[in-house]
């Protein structure tokens, strides 16, 4: 199974943690860009910015995508609430 | 000896003989064999053996706290993939979902421990022994971090041949 060079290596994880609420869009949207692309640090400098402005491109669009997507759902358990009759617990929800 | 990231040395020798099954395959003139079940837990500082030589999960020195079980989450959406590193050299790797504790709270996670959580008591008698619940790797998080009424997640790097969680070449 091994190589004589062969050798096993683990990947580095990224830890984010969120206190009285969960992650905000700007979390999720670097999380998503940590999957999407990765930039070697060792790559040319021209070549590494040029990734670099791609990179933040890409981040920003995202992170609208996700606040649209956050404010879309707070429209639906909006109305969920108010169908149930939950007027005031519904309106909590319409601040945030 | 210190916490210090690594791939377990004893689960080197345990994929050598084929012990841990991370997905569903089939052998010739076998039938199909189930992939195992392999989960994340998480540990304190104090956990000083999380390092190459550790052999097996145990719940030494383990976090706790509100949405988190003693032996931690099981890892979900296993690929494995094969390609050429960055150095041409063909590269196994594996990948899983992110593993995230939603509305935890949880203080002073300094490591995790991947292990494989199907083989729970400890295989012996044969040539090649394992631990209960073997050891795959230790993951440093290089400092304390803590969840407060809030979520914790852990994200596995990008799923290629240079970064992967777990990679062979």
């Amino acid at each position: 199974m091994f190589q004589a060079n062969g050798k096993g290596d683990v990947g580095q994880v990224k830890i984010f943690t969120s206190s009285d609420g969960g992650h905000s869009p700007e979390t999720m949207a670097d999380m998503a860009m940590n999957k999407i692309m990765a930039i070697n640090e060792k790559a040319p400098a021209p070549i590494r910015d040029q990734a670099v402005t791609y990179r933040n491109n890409i981040r920003d669009v995202i992170l609208y995508y996700l606040n649209q997507m956050a404010q879309s759902e707070r429209t639906t358990i909006w109305a969920l609430l108010r169908k149930q009759g939950h007027e005031d617990m519904a309106e909590i929800i319409r601040r945030l | 000896m210190a916490i210090n990231q690594a791939m377990c040395g004893t689960y080197k020798k345990e994929i050598t003989v084929g012990i841990h099954f991370w997905l569903d395959h089939t052998r010739t003139g076998s039938s199909g064999i189930s992939a195992d079940t392999f989960k994340i837990a998480m540990f304190t500082s104090s956990r000083t053996d999380a390092n190459e030589d550790l052999t097996g999960y145990t719940a030494t020195n383990e976090v706790s706290g509100t949405a988190y079980s003693a032996g931690g989450a099981a890892l979900g959406s296993v690929t494995l993939g094969l390609s050429d590193n960055s150095s041409s050299v063909p590269t196994a790797f594996l990948d899983f979902a992110d593993t995230t504790w939603s509305t935890s709270t949880i203080t002073g996670a300094r490591c995790a421990v991947i292990y494989n959580s199907t083989l729970n008591t400890a295989g012996t008698g044969a040539t090649v022994n394992h631990a209960a619940y073997p050891s795959v790797c230790v993951l440093d998080f290089g400092g304390d971090k803590s969840s407060s009424a809030g979520d914790f997640t852990i994200q596995y790097p990008a799923n290629d041949a240079n970064n992967a969680i777990i990679r062979i070449a």
